[in-house]
């Protein structure tokens, strides 16, 4: 089988140079971890300086239990936005393209 | 630098002059692979290799290293030529009329007459058997790294480039090489 040295070399010729010409723009795999983390750390800054900490009602078995919005509404805020912005964190650090 | 080298700083720097180096040392195989996957056609070879290439820059993440490169970009050349060969018919061609093969005579203004009835041989032959042939004989991929490549069993690559050697040994053994005078 003479198929190898049958095939000669085929010159680059500017080949390469348009490949690398056609390359998409660098594709900034760390711009939208980044921008997630930064956004969460807002999302704290804001959370400790406006979540209701210091006013959130008592919160036990028999309060869960009746269901009261007055007493339940501050903790589930407080839980979402908690919740929202540690999964943003663990997003973005286990950012994987 | 080897190949390992060059897409680790393409991966964690996106170097482009290190993906230029590698597009250096594969681009001949890669499109002569799809020239002849073409039937001849140049122009349409280098149009798949350069879409080969530029998927390879988006895909290399994908890249895992339990092959050599070359497997994994001749992977891609192969889906590309698919892709083209679905919408043209006459390049997926897998019934071949032995009797037009054997009727083929030798051009006589070749420059080397082996060359032309190998490439015109070649292009008798089903895509499949081929992809296997030039895969294995003409870029010396090993067997498992062809079917790696073509995404296709074990077995079937290896009678594929059997059968492609049958015929093409067939078709070529009445002819000679031009003797340079």
């Amino acid at each position: 089988m003479q198929l190898r040295e049958q095939t000669p070399y085929i010159d680059d010729n500017g080949f390469t140079q348009r490949i690398i010409a056609a390359l998409p723009l660098r594709r900034l795999t760390w711009l939208r971890p980044v921008l997630l983390l930064g956004s969460a750390a807002v999302g704290i800054v804001l959370a400790i300086r406006w979540l209701p900490w210091s006013n959130l009602p008592p919160l036990d078995m028999s309060a869960v239990l009746s269901l009261n919005p007055q007493v339940l509404s501050p903790w589930i805020v407080v839980l979402s936005v908690t919740a929202s912005l540690i999964w943003a964190v663990v997003s973005a650090v286990l950012w994987d393209d | 630098m080897t190949d390992a080298e060059l897409i680790a700083r393409v991966l964690t720097r996106e170097d482009q002059h290190a993906f230029a180096e590698l597009v250096r040392r594969y681009q001949s195989p890669v499109r002569a692979f799809l020239t002849r996957m073409t039937h001849g056609d140049a122009h349409l070879g280098d149009d798949l290799a350069q879409e080969t290439f530029l998927k390879a820059w988006r895909k290399l993440h994908t890249y895992r290293g339990s092959a050599p490169f070359s497997t994994w970009l001749f992977g891609i050349a192969v889906n590309e030529f698919r892709t083209v060969a679905r919408r043209r018919k006459e390049l997926a061609l897998e019934d071949v009329n032995e009797t037009v093969v054997e009727a083929a005579q030798p051009s006589a203004d070749s420059p080397s007459g082996l060359r032309l009835d190998l490439t015109e041989a070649l292009k008798r032959l089903g895509s499949s058997e081929r992809a296997a042939v030039l895969l294995c004989c003409q870029n010396g991929l090993s067997h498992e790294e062809a079917a790696e490549a073509l995404d296709c069993p074990l077995g079937t690559v290896k009678t594929n480039v059997l059968r492609g050697k049958e015929k093409l040994k067939r078709w070529l053994s009445g002819y000679q090489p031009y003797e340079s005078t």
